[in-house]
């Protein structure tokens, strides 16, 4: 993003909306710290800028990247839907991409709303590989991938995003091991992150995850998504 | 993948708060133009659904034109029940997903005769967790799933509304604003916004 320096009057809208506080007023303008920007487009957007300053800057590679994980109106080009996460477990009933033997996992890296660098990711899926868990073929993260380890592209690790969200499956008996990942990555990254587990429910309307979870020391919130089963193909 | 899945809040609060979201799907109902076309029609006519139950917020009009998916927020679990029930009634062969207390859903969910496929559950919130802006505002931004309303505004409007530059009413409209996809609920905002200005 970029803010016209000739045309801002410092009223501070933009400085009030950023998501990750990359705005701050210096000598009466609107000045943008590019580090922590992660192009979400929020100030564009949002902060009714009166005279009109605010301005989507061209992106280059590797910055390029920081926009389809922080923008929610970008559409990435793998998933063909905006925002950074895949369809999942939302047309489960259409796709049964998650069977009843199968957990599906989710890790936003920098939700709520602090950020990441790419790089964290990484902690994550080097770990992850070696378990031998089945990655989202369509999450944007999958295509950062460059090899079959969880490596990712060494020019975009730097590189700050509002979120970025692994997403992947694995059979039910190999979860405790991804709770064990999650455990030990928790005490060394630099940020924070949200952790959703995906569960087939049973026709008696139990929920298979759930002990699994309680029983590796993890307590499940009150709130989730469900899917209702109403899709069809 | 997680959308209105990790929001903030205590049991009490989230009974009156829900989220719907009807999503085509991708390969299946696209294969064709004719297809395609067809899903449209159908999401739209969610959208109407949604419409005739006193949404709290509904997917901006500009965001709908092309979203492959449909959302909005309520404030009772008796709307999402009735939405329900017309969907069903209505067998559309859309992806239904709705978000909210569990137990509320499971209720819901038996009364109107369906039954939950695929449950997306949240384990919370890990890491630095020191990073992050109190538990009340969080209970505000983590409404909009993709993290387009930020901490400082919610200060910011506290501080104007105690300045009486601004109505309680106007600021929640206000902060569900950058959530383009509709799914920040103004009710539950102006009720947390309430209790941090005493």
């Amino acid at each position: 993003m970029k803010i016209r320096e000739d045309r801002c009057v410092g009223c501070g809208q933009c400085v009030t909306v950023c998501p990750v506080q990359a705005i701050s007023i210096v000598d009466e303008k609107a000045v943008i710290n590019i580090d922590l920007c992660v192009e979400c487009s929020t100030c564009q957007r949002s902060a009714d800028c009166p005279v009109n300053a605010i301005k989507f800057k061209r992106l280059k590679w590797p910055r390029l990247v920081r926009n389809p994980f922080s923008d929610v109106i970008a559409t990435h080009k793998l998933t063909g839907i905006p925002g950074r996460g895949t369809e999942e477990m939302k047309i489960n009933d259409i796709t049964n991409r998650f069977g009843s033997n199968e957990i599906g996992i989710s890790i936003e890296v920098g939700r709520p709303g602090v950020g990441t660098r790419l790089e964290n990711v990484e902690l994550f899926t080097i770990k992850l590989s070696k378990i031998g868990v089945d990655y989202e073929p369509n999450s944007p993260v999958s295509a950062l991938f460059v090899d079959n380890q969880g490596h990712i592209k060494e020019e975009i690790k730097d590189e700050r995003v509002l979120s970025a969200i692994i997403e992947f499956k694995v059979p039910t008996e190999k979860a405790p091991f991804v709770l064990q990942v999650i455990k030990e990555v928790e005490k060394k990254i630099d940020t924070v992150f949200s952790v959703g587990i995906v569960s087939r429910v049973m026709e008696d309307g139990t929920i298979p995850a759930m002990d699994l979870l309680t029983q590796n020391g993890f307590s499940v919130r009150p709130n989730a998504k469900v899917n209702l089963g109403l899709g069809r193909r | 993948m997680t959308h209105s899945l990790h929001r903030k809040g205590k049991e009490d609060d989230l009974k009156s708060d829900y989220v719907i979201l009807a999503m085509r799907a991708a390969g299946i109902h696209d294969k064709t133009p004719e297809v395609k076309q067809i899903a449209r029609q159908k999401l739209l006519r969610i959208g109407e659904i949604m419409d005739q139950h006193e949404p709290t917020n509904i997917m901006m009009d500009r965001l709908r034109r092309f979203s492959p998916a449909i959302t909005a927020s309520f404030d009772n679990i008796k709307s999402v029940k009735q939405i329900l029930q017309v969907l069903k009634q209505e067998d559309l062969g859309i992806s239904i997903v709705v978000s909210g207390l569990i137990s509320e859903i499971q209720k819901v969910v038996k009364d109107v005769g369906l039954q939950m496929h695929t449950v997306h559950l949240s384990l919370g919130v890990f890491g630095k967790k020191e990073l992050l802006p109190s538990e009340e505002i969080l209970e505000l931004t983590t409404m909009c799933g993709h993290h387009c309303v930020s901490s400082q505004s919610v200060t910011h409007y506290v501080e104007q509304i105690k300045k009486n530059k601004i109505s309680l009413d106007a600021a929640a409209q206000e902060l569900a604003k950058p959530c383009v996809c509709g799914i920040v609920n103004p009710t539950r905002v102006h009720r947390i916004l309430n209790e941090l200005l005493t």
